[in-house]
């Protein structure tokens, strides 16, 4: 298995590195598009929109559609917009494992009653709530079957779709060390932990990397930083289109005699 | 007209409403001007911009077409990109450009290659596009560095205004050659222009990092794309023509405002078409290459 993500686990003082795994994995059949005729694989190629040219992966930017023009955003910029966060999982705070629950899936869906559902949809809600419980689900959304929970959220009841159990990946492969943890070590890391609990609300936390990356571009689109694009000596670049040019028409010649 | 019945509509519209002309002033300029603006447009591929309310109001893009009176040819194309087949008009006589006209066509975009070769055009373009901070003095500066490089190259080119603010220099390929290998040229061809006036002109494609530059734009050259063809009206200000000039009236003190919608078939009364030598030749591009390469 490979790691997706490596960094550091930290709250309070304490920072642990870690290495991130996907947990899950695609539940789609591993089909290849062929051609019908010889069976080749289908390759997907990115190419220049105006010129229908293939473009290098080293020449591919990201840009930001600013009024009419682009502003180019480098490595640097994404890693600028939150150095600290970028490396580091920060735990700030601890809540009460049943506050999130509902909250923590896949993909969460509102429903909403139609018409003459009202009173039906109010009464499984109101019930919900008031039990504290969770229906399991299935259904199929496009060409997919779905395993999800249905909770309430506020006013409204929720449909979260969940992972199937084959989908989630075996934890062997993870590697643990085995050390012993003493029970007065225990108490330390339990009594830190209620230090940072905290009722949940997470209005409270934003995207702050989006907003770090907006001000990026602002700056970048209005000027102030402008980046000199290191460009190809243009000799060079005509030398290497002559050739190409060379080579296309002897190309033909060849073809025509 | 050409045994047909063509009905006209709304001609007393004002379509430049700042100078006064009607829609009845274009459908004149384009009956006196038909007999020089055909050749150009004949068994290409015609994409509409139409602004049926003069050139103050709303314009839209047209390329395909269903209804259309029986005596107007059309050819269609597959759009790989809409993955259909795309019923193009072809304006082939003067009845199809005045009813072109009527439907607020005031400028005309033909293809670069016929129904006969689509794959190949007939003219290569460079588009020499200033941004709102040049001058059109500088516009012609550079049009002069082209001229230079096509005679280092050994080849003719042909130059007409843009009729807005830029200036169109026309290659002929007489279908020689395909768009990639036009493209290519052209843009070789930039690149000599862009190191004889490195501070002035800009090769660079994104908006915002060309500065106040004359953008060379060699990518007018791909299949499908169109660019203003000669003789036609701008839904500008002052009715100006994209306008063929002779290489020796291409100096400074030329304007674009010198070539109008009343001027142009004043002119044109008294000279020959100077666009004649796009159609038909073709340069050598092997040649030109090997001559470029040696410099």
């Amino acid at each position: 298995m490979k790691s997706i993500w490596n960094g550091t686990l930290s709250f309070g003082l304490v920072s642990i590195p870690i290495k991130m795994y996907s947990a899950s994995e695609g539940r789609t059949l591993d089909l290849d598009m062929l051609d019908k005729h010889d069976h080749a694989r289908i390759r997907y190629k990115r190419v220049n929109e105006n010129t229908g040219e293939e473009v290098a992966y080293k020449d591919i930017v990201k840009g930001y559609k600013k009024d009419d023009a682009y502003v180019i955003l480098e490595k640097e910029d994404f890693e600028n917009a939150n150095i600290k966060k970028s490396k580091t999982i920060d735990i700030e705070e601890f809540v009460e494992e049943t506050e999130v629950a509902d909250m923590l899936f896949k993909n969460p869906y509102y429903l909403e009653p139609q018409k003459e559902g009202g009173k039906a949809y109010n009464l499984l809600r109101d019930a919900l709530k008031k039990t504290g419980k969770l229906g399991v689900a299935t259904f199929v959304m496009r060409q997919k079957e779905n395993l999800s929970l249905v909770g309430v959220y506020k006013n409204v009841i929720v449909l979260h779709v969940i992972r199937f159990a084959e989908e989630i990946r075996d934890t062997k492969e993870i590697k643990i060390p085995t050390s012993k943890t003493s029970k007065k070590e225990i108490a330390m890391a339990e009594s830190l932990i209620e230090n940072y609990t905290e009722k949940f609300n997470f209005e409270k936390y934003k995207d702050v990397y989006n907003e770090q990356l907006l001000k990026t571009i602002e700056s970048k689109s209005s000027g102030k930083k402008i980046k000199v694009e290191k460009m190809k000596s243009e000799p060079t670049a005509a030398k290497d289109l002559m050739a190409k040019l060379k080579a296309s028409l002897e190309q033909r010649k060849k073809m025509a005699s | 007209m050409d045994d047909v019945n063509l009905n006209i509509t709304n001609p007393d519209k004002l379509y430049w409403p700042e100078s006064g002309y009607t829609k009845y002033d274009m459908l004149d300029y384009y009956i006196k001007m038909s007999d020089i603006i055909l050749p150009y447009l004949l068994d290409r591929p015609e994409s509409l911009h139409r602004h049926p309310n003069g050139i103050n109001g709303q314009s839209f893009y047209q390329k395909d077409h269903e209804h259309l009176p029986n005596w107007i040819e059309t050819h269609a194309i597959h759009s790989k990109s809409s993955k259909k087949e795309i019923n193009y008009l072809l304006c082939q006589k003067e009845a199809t450009l005045l009813y072109l006209n009527n439907l607020g066509c005031i400028e005309l975009h033909p293809w670069h290659s016929t129904i006969f070769h689509l794959d190949n055009p007939d003219y290569a373009i460079i588009d020499l596009d200033p941004s709102d901070n040049n001058t059109f003095e500088q516009v012609i500066e550079t049009a002069l560095a082209v001229k230079e490089v096509l005679q280092q190259a050994g080849i003719d080119g042909y130059c007409k205004t843009s009729g807005a603010s830029g200036m169109h220099i026309y290659l002929p390929m007489g279908g020689k050659y395909t768009y990639e290998e036009a493209r290519d040229f052209t843009k070789l061809l930039c690149y000599y222009t862009q190191e004889k006036l490195p501070k002035l002109t800009t090769m660079e494609r994104m908006l915002k990092k060309r500065g106040p530059k004359i953008y060379l734009d060699y990518l007018q050259n791909r299949k499908g794309q169109t660019i203003v063809a000669p003789y036609s009206l701008r839904p500008q200000l002052n009715a100006t023509v994209s306008m063929p000039l002779h290489w020796s009236e291409v100096k400074s003190g030329l304007k674009i405002t010198d070539y109008t919608i009343e001027t142009v078939p004043n002119i044109m009364a008294k000279r020959k078409d100077l666009f004649k030598g796009v159609l038909g030749q073709s340069i050598d591009m092997g040649k030109a290459i090997e001559q470029l390469n040696n410099l």
